[in-house]
């Protein structure tokens, strides 16, 4: 039987601090994702806010962190399902493997907003409307465009629209979206960038200082309206159509390139499991025991949850959240 | 790359057995389109179809333009489904959009609120004594034409294709604001990509435009058409569209609301006349079909049954185009065959 | 009951008002994509905030203004908020009560409401159509070009062509209702509070005419019907 202390659901940013803390406390770890890599949605980011550092080089700090005799990896392992069982965690993969431990960890994170859902964004079927995700690799490179002359950016997609079914705020695309006005600057100076948003949520350290550059250094134009339609015109740009709601007036922008800011839903393995254990929101994340005493306990003992499968959060917010978890957990193995 | 993006996803229409309600402006500017439809209905497909002669408006002109309370028009319409009851119906059919959002905005309120029913159901029993069900299924008669329009297609003696090019013809449709965009679920694809012209354009032949204002209103505006002082919004909306349609070089429209049908061809000729403008290249303005029409010429119904005459855009290009055959000598005849004289020509518009 | 209190009752007895309007964003969703506002000095968002924040004078304001009497009702708001609101359907409330309280005749496009009456609801209640042939006059309709004229002239002969039943009492387009059914209908609105609103509007647009030194007769419904301070477009 394989047993371990801790099997931890997901890799990306939080399993893999949560498995790092772990191992530092000389816990044995499964660490499972059903993915070929580690990392998580943090593959799908170049550059981070609000600093710029590079993910791929936090990637391989936290690889290096869990690459020790007390963590074991299970890369393209799709658990299906989660038992308790006599005081004991059993997780079951797609191929009827069976995995023992004292505790587990559900780290499985979000997904990111599917954009075809907004139909009216005409995202899949007007080849100039990309995601945030989409434009990451044209920050990085990875794919090339010509020069832009207008890029129109949209806040809230997925995110704060009932239409949708999620009435939530996502938090991150507010400030993802001042982050990458400013790469695409950098990357094309001689573009003009609007970006349309209801509110612009700066909650973090540091962020209303990127908005303001954004604005006085780089030149980006902020327009509070949110986007009603998307349409292609004859010259195969696309043009929106919103109120300028400080101004009162509709207005349309003809855009050679729109960006969607797609927001952060619970992922389909959160759901899954969430929805099986039955401790997940209406909103499909899983639910803590008390977001302000046990925030990483679940009403499931030896049951434990960590990052954004939990909430929207930022990447430094998802690790913090993941040494907390850590700490409950071996709390929590050292009173058996 | 058009195909898949209109969405067919399916709402439910019923398979036979209609109750038909005429539509006021359907009928007073297409009534011809309300005959070929019925004709379809039962010549073509073999269903059942009653058209009651005790019908009447569903009072939705006025309710839009605020002189109708909702308890009134409410009652109204209960009174067309007290005739489908006595006929034994359950499927209802209206001829007319306006009426189609307003029997489903009303048959939603009364699932929700059941009191609202209860109270309708009283209202007409004090005021004539009747009683009614509200129906199993409201389509309209587009989605219906939609659901059969590979059956249609076996009859059909033409296609939306250019008879010389051979290339499909190029279509815009128009879907009237009250088909989806209250209750996108009720409509044919719902309110974005709505799939109920579309689907019987591709089926037939043609191809399909999509333009900047695709999604905006044909510019009726009930009191804003209603009131003369007001036309300003109808014909500057109208224009909108053909503005923005009119660089894909449509070869017409089609439209599933008669409000917009008639006022598509009409403002054309207005705007001809004021500013000399038309919207195609050869100064004969874009024709503008219901389904009734696009599907009955294609089904090689005479155009001038149809009531093709009677648009203020002339249709004999389009025919032309796909080859339909016609008699121009019969365009101006009345019903008995008699020459008439024919209509006066517009200055700037084409005819 | 005071007025301010009255309006605010009012709104809130129309089952629609609660579901046209719960919890406004201002996000300009609707204003983006509304027809009126592409024309008229007109914001659905802002209407939406007016009513939400609830102060009594600003909606006297509304309800005595053009402004509500600008909206299309084609909908197009309700397919796209955020939040589910529909602020056409609001304006349809807000119209119900500018009328039970005679706020309508203050504004140029509220005083239509007149004209309206007279033509679509007379028409419903005599011949159980809202629009029919007979009532679409070419002189009041340029815009209906010669071909409708054509077909006006001779419709008694051209619509069997198309399948019509023009004035018969039998079932097909364009057909004369039958009485019974006339009655029916007159019954309903009697029932049903269609007649009241008639009165209603009559009683104010009467006042209204008066204090033109004129009564609400065919002059004073041209009036309405064609009055257009050039103030309302963008
Ligand atoms: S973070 Fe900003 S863009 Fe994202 S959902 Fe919240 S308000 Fe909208
Ligand atoms: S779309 Fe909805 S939430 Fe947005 S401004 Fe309009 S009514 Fe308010
Ligand atoms: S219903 Fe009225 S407010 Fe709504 S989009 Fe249409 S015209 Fe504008």
């Amino acid at each position: 039987m394989n047993t371990f202390d801790s099997i931890i659901i997901g890799a990306g940013p939080a399993g893999l601090k949560a498995a790092d803390t772990l191992a530092n406390f000389n816990r044995k770890v499964l660490l499972i994702d059903t993915d070929a890599k580690i990392g998580g949605k943090l593959n799908l980011w170049d550059r981070l806010f609000p600093d710029f550092s590079s993910s791929q080089e936090l990637l391989n700090q936290l690889s290096k962190n869990i690459n020790n005799e007390n963590v074991t990896l299970k890369l393209n392992t799709n658990i299906i399902s989660i038992k308790n069982n006599d005081n004991h965690w059993m997780a079951t993969d797609s191929n009827g493997n069976t995995f023992y431990a004292t505790t587990m960890i559900i780290a499985t994170g979000f997904d990111v907003f599917d954009a075809h859902r907004k139909e009216e964004y005409g995202y899949g079927i007007y080849k100039n409307v990309i995601t945030s995700v989409d434009l990451e690799k044209i920050l990085s490179g990875e794919v090339s465009i010509e020069t832009p002359s207008k890029v129109a950016f949209i806040q809230c997609v997925g995110s704060r629209d009932e239409k949708v079914g999620n009435n939530f705020c996502s938090k991150n695309c507010c400030i993802c979206a001042v982050k990458q006005t400013i790469e695409l600057k950098e990357k094309f100076p001689l573009t003009d960038i609007y970006c349309f948003y209801m509110d612009l949520r700066m909650f973090g350290q540091s962020y209303e200082e990127l908005y303001r550059r954004s604005q006085q250094d780089y030149g980006v134009n902020f327009v509070r309206g949110r986007v009603s339609e998307i349409s292609p015109t004859m010259d195969n740009k696309v043009v929106l159509k919103a109120e300028d709601t400080l101004l009162s007036r509709p207005l349309k922008l003809t855009a050679d390139l729109v960006v969607l800011m797609v927001g952060m839903e619970a992922s389909k393995g959160t759901k899954i499991l969430g929805n099986q254990l039955n401790i997940n929101n209406t909103d499909g994340f899983v639910k803590s025991t008390d977001r302000y005493l046990s925030d990483s306990e679940t009403t499931l003992k030896g049951l434990f949850v960590t990052g954004t499968s939990k909430r929207q959060m930022s990447i430094p917010e998802t690790m913090n959240d993941a040494v907390n978890a850590a700490v409950i957990v071996n709390n929590f193995l050292n009173t058996l | 790359m058009h195909k898949r993006y209109w969405n067919n996803y399916q709402k439910e229409i019923a398979e036979d057995h209609y109750f038909y309600a005429r539509s006021c402006i359907r009928q007073t500017f297409f009534s011809g389109s309300e005959t070929a439809f019925l004709k379809m209905m039962t010549d073509e497909l073999g269903k059942d179809i009653f058209d009651d002669s005790r019908q009447h408006t569903c009072t939705g002109i006025g309710y839009h333009s605020d002189i109708i309370p909702l308890e009134t028009i409410s009652t109204v319409i209960a009174r067309l489904f007290s005739l489908m009851t006595e006929m034994g119906y359950e499927n209802f059919v209206p001829s007319c959009i306006t009426s189609f959002g307003i029997l489903t905005e009303i048959t939603e309120l009364w699932h929700h609120r059941p009191d609202l029913l209860e109270k309708t159901r009283e209202l007409l029993y004090k005021a004539t004594k009747r009683e009614f069900n509200v129906p199993k299924n409201i389509a309209h008669p587009c989605d219906i034409i939609y659901k059969f329009r590979e059956d249609l297609k076996k009859n059909m003696k033409y296609q939306l294709v250019n008879k010389d090019t051979g290339e499909p013809l190029k279509i815009v449709e128009h879907i009237g604001c009250h088909y989806a965009k209250a209750f996108p679920d009720r409509g044919v694809g719902g309110a974005e990509f709505p799939h109920v012209l579309v689907g019987m354009i591709e089926s037939w032949g043609g191809s399909v435009i999509d333009y900047p204002e695709r999604r905006h209103c044909c510019g009726f505006g009930f009191r804003n058409y209603l009131v003369q002082a007001n036309r300003g919004y109808s014909l500057s909306n109208s224009n909108k569209k053909l503005e923005s349609m009119a660089p894909y070089e449509p070869d017409f429209i089609v439209a599933n609301c008669p409000g917009c049908t008639m006022f598509l061809d009409r403002w054309q000729y207005t705007v001809a006349e004021m500013e000399g403008i038309t919207y195609d290249k050869h100064g004969h303005g874009i024709p503008v079909l219901t389904y009734e029409e696009m599907a009955g010429l294609l089904l090689g119904y005479n155009p001038w049954e149809l009531g093709l005459q009677i648009h203020q855009i002339q249709c004999e290009p389009l025919l032309d185009k796909i080859g339909i055959a016609y008699s121009p000598e019969d365009k101006y005849k009345d019903a008995y065959g008699k020459q008439l004289f024919p209509p006066q020509k517009p200055n700037n518009l084409i005819v | 009951m005071d007025k301010k209190n009255l309006i605010l009752k009012k709104l809130d007895e129309d089952v629609r008002f609660h579901e046209a309007l719960s919890a406004c964003m201002n996000c300009g969703i609707c204003t983006a994509i509304c027809p009126a506002a592409e024309f008229y000095k007109y914001d659905p968002r802002a209407i939406c905030n007016i009513v939400q924040m609830g102060n009594v004078d600003e909606i006297e304001d509304l309800l005595k203004s053009d402004t509500i009497w600008y909206c299309g009702q084609c909908m197009s708001c309700k397919t796209r908020c955020p939040r589910g609101n529909t602020p056409g359907m609001l304006i349809t409330v807000l119209r119900k009560v500018s009328q039970e309280l005679g706020y309508f005749t203050e504004s140029e496009k509220g005083r239509q409401q007149f004209a309206i009456e007279q033509i679509v609801g007379k028409n419903i209640v005599n011949f159980g159509y809202c629009v029919h042939p007979d009532i679409v006059e070419p002189f009041m309709h340029p815009e209906q070009g010669p071909v409708w004229k054509w077909f006006r002239k001779n419709i008694e002969s051209v619509a069997p062509r198309f399948g019509a039943v023009y004035h018969q009492e039998k079932a097909g387009a364009l057909r004369k209702v039958d009485d019974n059914s006339i009655d029916e209908i007159r019954r309903i609105f009697e029932v049903s509070g269609g007649n009241e609103l008639f009165d209603t509007i009559e009683k104010f647009s009467e006042q209204k005419a008066s204090e033109y030194h004129q009564n609400a007769d065919h002059d004073y419904l041209m009036k309405v019907y064609t009055d257009n301070s050039g103030e309302h477009s963008k």
